[in-house]
């Protein structure tokens, strides 16, 4: 039998003449029938570039220079306009990167169907509806959203959808490009089974492209590797998880590890052994420089938010939480997206006011602060935000984005104040501290410019940073890094740290102590090492479980 | 696998937004909406016109006294005569506003200076369907054919179909209203005599609705409306252009394509039925606009209009006629964006919720 999809020597270039790069390089592969196959690698490294090719939706100014793409040994590259979209039904479907987006929001998801049918005539008229709804059934959700807008459903329905309405054309082969990286954790889990059991039922062919590997293992039979336009390994799903040829697969497989285990090393973090009595002790340096540390105790706090539309429920975001963060220590905070962790930051910082309850930071009550009280607030409890891209402003330096916190806080002038500057660009690693001082935002990576956000956080010598999600949007290789960098700030300068994150793996190895939030209320608080071994509540379990684990297919 | 499992699909559909009361109920709790805000802006508009000539000093009959007191002492019959003209407000200031409203429900706003026997409102119902015919309709033509303009410009983008009507468009644009109006004024109508110069009808036509009148009343706005077509046009064209070319990059158009939809329907049903929800917003704003008339242009081809009128009210201080205009102006620019609301309910299903 031949094979399904067969490229070879395939090209993409972005741009024309000297100025053009290599976004696919000579690239070769093919594609069984049946087979489930993932596409993993970072961002840049071409693998969006590559599905765009495949599919025949390459826009300029990315161009196909070269190589071929047989789809049951017929051209895909060289087929005209009119000739690809009839191939559309039967041929290849896309589900796109961020789905959430790919329905047209004035258009009824019952009219998307009907587009389609309309468009490829597959369909009998009489027969739209009962396919639209078989359709939809497929994908594990009722009828009745075909009369809904996009607007009305949630994330993961509408992933589901346009799974739907990529399933309508009848495909040979499916490529989804990042089909669940905008979905919170739960969901993004439900979802990836809905595509295993749907690709094993329907027998389409399956190209997942990913940049989470442990996603990848856990679907595919064969995973393709690629980094910088290249594909650097291409092998099954169990020889690349126990026998790895490739260096850049060696050091994508290196940053998973499960949490639950005894024993759990990052690339930079060797294995501490968290306990709760030996929860790092103070260096003497760290001690003496901060006498007058403060903690943070919140105490019985509950946020209401009032009804979102009349006649519904008004909505408790956080209900009665209670914890004290130490100096110098670490608490992760951890659930899935609407638990209510990132209103509880917003609390601690003053955002928002409590509802009932108190936050006290020292013999500041964070919760009754005046204007020109926050300013007291402010310098010793500061922020790391998720996202680096939207964080920094993208007009000004990066040296004019670090003086205006140290001129506002620490009172430093001039030359004094561009000194603390450089200071802090060592602090977190970019060096040469005066070549970084002087770029804009968009000359650095998404890990450097967290740094940067994380060096503008230090400014003011803060006594505690609350990191929100601040590595969910980088690469894997980057993730470590900044992870260390957090950790060496509460070594080395004993500031203690909130994580919020719904990533338990590395909320393992940064913090000591872990709560867990399920819809605002705490459902589990203890040593992190102890919580993620031996999880005592169901919710707890169910986010261990949702953590894509490259080995669990192997366990299964 | 040693773990609870989930049911599939559980997670996220549970987390759905709950969807309450019927889609009709919720439309008409929209309009309901708009209406009461219609009311409530309507209401401060009039008040503000009520308010704003009383914090004025002064009054037209101190103003007109004032004057004559130039030439040497005034008489008490001369004043009172004046006064009696002008008129003086008599009464509280909260009786003066009840009169005030009851004069404008019976669109009562008293007696021109300028035209003076003539009724405010007789001047502006004589002058508004000239103006309504002429700027509205243009602007209706204006904005769908610029839109469609758009539409294609952004489809065939880097085509000639993109080049040209765009850069045609900002060229027409970039004129003023008065130096387009002036040079067809003078090449179509004094040089090729194809069309005439001024007036909004002929000297021997009577108005009425014959279809000889109003051919001769089409024959005279022909420049006019050429005139506004030709400077609004390219803005039109631009906007469109722009917001569809921004849609297009969206994920749905992208998503519609490997599709296969057709690339008709791609173009208009998904990124053109996008890229115009936030131009209707000009539109409103333009079509409240166009009770105002286009002083310029009347100005320019003698078109007896609002624009026209409201020029002759402000050159000769006529407070009665410019009041009237002014409220009558606010008052369409309100009810246009009202109308344009409820156009965005029916065409956008997130402003409904």
């Amino acid at each position: 039998m031949t094979a399904l999809l067969e490229i070879t020597d395939l090209s993409v270039d972005y741009g024309e003449g000297a100025g053009s790069t290599h976004a696919v390089n000579h690239v070769s592969f093919t594609l069984e029938h049946g087979e489930f196959v993932g596409l993993v690698g970072e961002s840049g490294s071409g693998k969006s570039t590559l599905g765009f090719a495949v599919t025949g939706l390459s826009k300029p100014p990315a161009r196909v220079v070269g190589g071929s793409i047989l789809l049951d040994g017929v051209d895909i590259a060289s087929l005209s306009q009119a000739d690809l979209r009839e191939q559309r039904h039967g041929g290849i479907a896309m589900v796109l990167q961020s789905g959430m987006n790919a329905l047209n929001p004035v258009r009824s998801i019952r009219n998307h169907f009907v587009d389609i049918f309309r468009a490829h005539g597959h369909v009998a008229r009489g027969d739209w509806a009962s396919r639209a709804a078989e359709l939809v059934g497929k994908v594990e959700l009722p009828a009745s959203v075909l009369d809904r807008y996009p607007g009305e459903l949630s994330g993961g329905m509408r992933q589901r959808v346009s799974i739907a309405l990529a399933l309508s054309l009848e495909p040979k082969l499916m490529v989804f490009d990042e089909p669940t990286t905008a979905l919170d954790v739960l969901v993004q889990h439900a979802v990836m089974d809905t595509i295993i059991e749907l690709q094993k039922k329907e027998n389409f062919t399956a190209l997942l492209i990913s940049h989470d590997l442990g996603i990848v293992l856990e679907s595919a039979q064969r995973v393709l590797v690629m980094h910088e336009g290249e594909i650097v390994e291409d092998a099954p799903s169990r020889q690349i998880l126990e026998k790895p040829s490739d260096d850049y697969t060696k050091m994508l497989l290196s940053h998973y590890a499960d949490p639950r285990a005894e024993v759990v090393e990052l690339p930079g973090f060797e294995d501490r052994h968290r306990t709760p009595a030996a929860a790092h002790p103070p260096t003497v340096s760290s001690r003496t420089r901060r006498q007058d540390q403060k903690a943070i105790v919140v105490d019985h706090v509950s946020k209401v938010y009032p009804a979102p539309r009349r006649g519904e429920p008004q909505v408790t975001a956080v209900d009665d939480v209670s914890f004290t963060l130490e100096p110098g220590q670490s608490l992760a905070l951890v659930g899935a997206s609407g638990s209510g962790k990132s209103t509880l930051a917003k609390l601690i910082t003053a955002v928002e006011k409590p509802s009932s309850g108190s936050v006290r930071f020292g013999d500041l009550d964070v919760g009754s602060l005046r204007r020109g009280q926050f300013r007291r607030l402010h310098r010793d409890v500061q922020m790391v935000f998720q996202d680096p891209y939207a964080a920094l402003n993208p007009l000004h330096t990066v040296e004019y984005t670090l003086t205006r916190p140290v001129v506002n806080f620490t009172g430093l002038k001039g030359l004094d104040a561009r000194r603390r500057v450089l200071e802090l660009l060592d602090t977190v690693g970019l060096s040469p501290v005066e070549e970084f001082a002087a770029k804009l935002p968009h000359q650095l990576s998404g890990g450097q410019r967290q740094r940067v956000v994380i060096a503008r956080a230090l400014a003011s010598n803060p006594q505690v940073i609350i990191a929100d999600e601040p590595v969910s949007m980088l690469d894997v290789s980057l993730r470590a890094g900044v992870l260390a960098l957090l950790e060496d700030l509460r070594e080395q300068w004993g500031v203690s740290l909130l994580y919020i994150t719904h990533d338990l793996l590395s909320a393992r190895v940064v913090t000591d102590n872990i709560m867990v939030l399920n819809g605002g209320r705490v459902v589990e608080h203890g040593n992190t090492a102890e919580v993620l071994r031996n999880p005592s509540d169901e919710y707890t379990i169910r986010l261990l479980d949702a953590i894509p684990n490259p080995g669990r297919r192997d366990v299964a | 696998m040693t773990s609870v499992t989930i049911a599939p699909g559980s997670a996220d559909v549970s987390a759905a937004p709950r969807i309450t009361g019927s889609g009709r109920g919720r439309a008409w709790a929209y309009v309901a909406r708009k209406a009461g805000l219609l009311l409530l802006t309507l209401w401060a508009a009039i008040t503000l016109n009520f308010i704003l000539p009383r914090l004025m000093p002064g009054s037209p009959a101190d103003a007109a006294l004032a004057k004559l007191a130039q030439n040497g002492p005034v008489s008490d019959a001369t004043k009172a005569a004046i006064e009696a003209q002008l008129g003086v407000p008599t009464g509280n200031i909260l009786e003066q506003y009840v009169a005030y409203l009851h004069q404008v429900v019976t669109l009562d706003f008293g007696v021109s200076y300028t035209f003076y026997p003539q009724s405010v409102s007789e001047l502006v119902s004589t002058a508004l369907p000239y103006t309504l015919v002429l700027v509205g309709v243009v602007t209706i033509i204006a904005f769908v054919l610029g839109t469609l303009l758009g539409v294609l410009a952004a489809w065939k983008r880097g085509t000639w179909l993109d080049t040209l009507p765009t850069l045609a468009g900002s060229f027409a644009s970039a004129f003023p209203y008065f130096w387009t109006a002036l040079l067809l004024l003078f090449f179509a109508g004094y040089v090729g005599r194809l069309f005439p110069t001024s007036g909004a009808y002929g000297p021997t036509a009577t108005p009425a609705f014959t279809i000889g009148f109003l051919g001769d009343a089409i024959y005279h706005a022909a420049l006019p409306a050429l005139t506004i077509l030709i400077t609004s046009l390219g803005g039109w064209i631009l906007g469109m252009r722009n917001t569809m070319i921004s849609t297009i990059g969206d994920d749905y158009v992208t998503f519609a394509e490997a599709n296969g939809l057709k690339p008709r329907t791609v173009a208009l049903r998904y990124a053109a039925r996008n890229a115009i929800l936030p131009n209707l917003t000009s539109f409103g704003l333009a079509l409240g606009g166009v009770v105002g008339g286009s002083i310029l242009v009347e100005r320019v081809f003698g078109y007896p209009g609002i624009g026209y009128l409201l020029f002759n009210a402000v050159t000769n201080q006529d407070y009665p006629l410019m009041q009237a205009l002014f409220l009558m102006i606010t008052v369409s620019v309100l009810i246009a964006n009202f109308l344009v609301d409820i156009l965005y309910g029916v065409l956008d299903p997130r402003t409904r919720r």
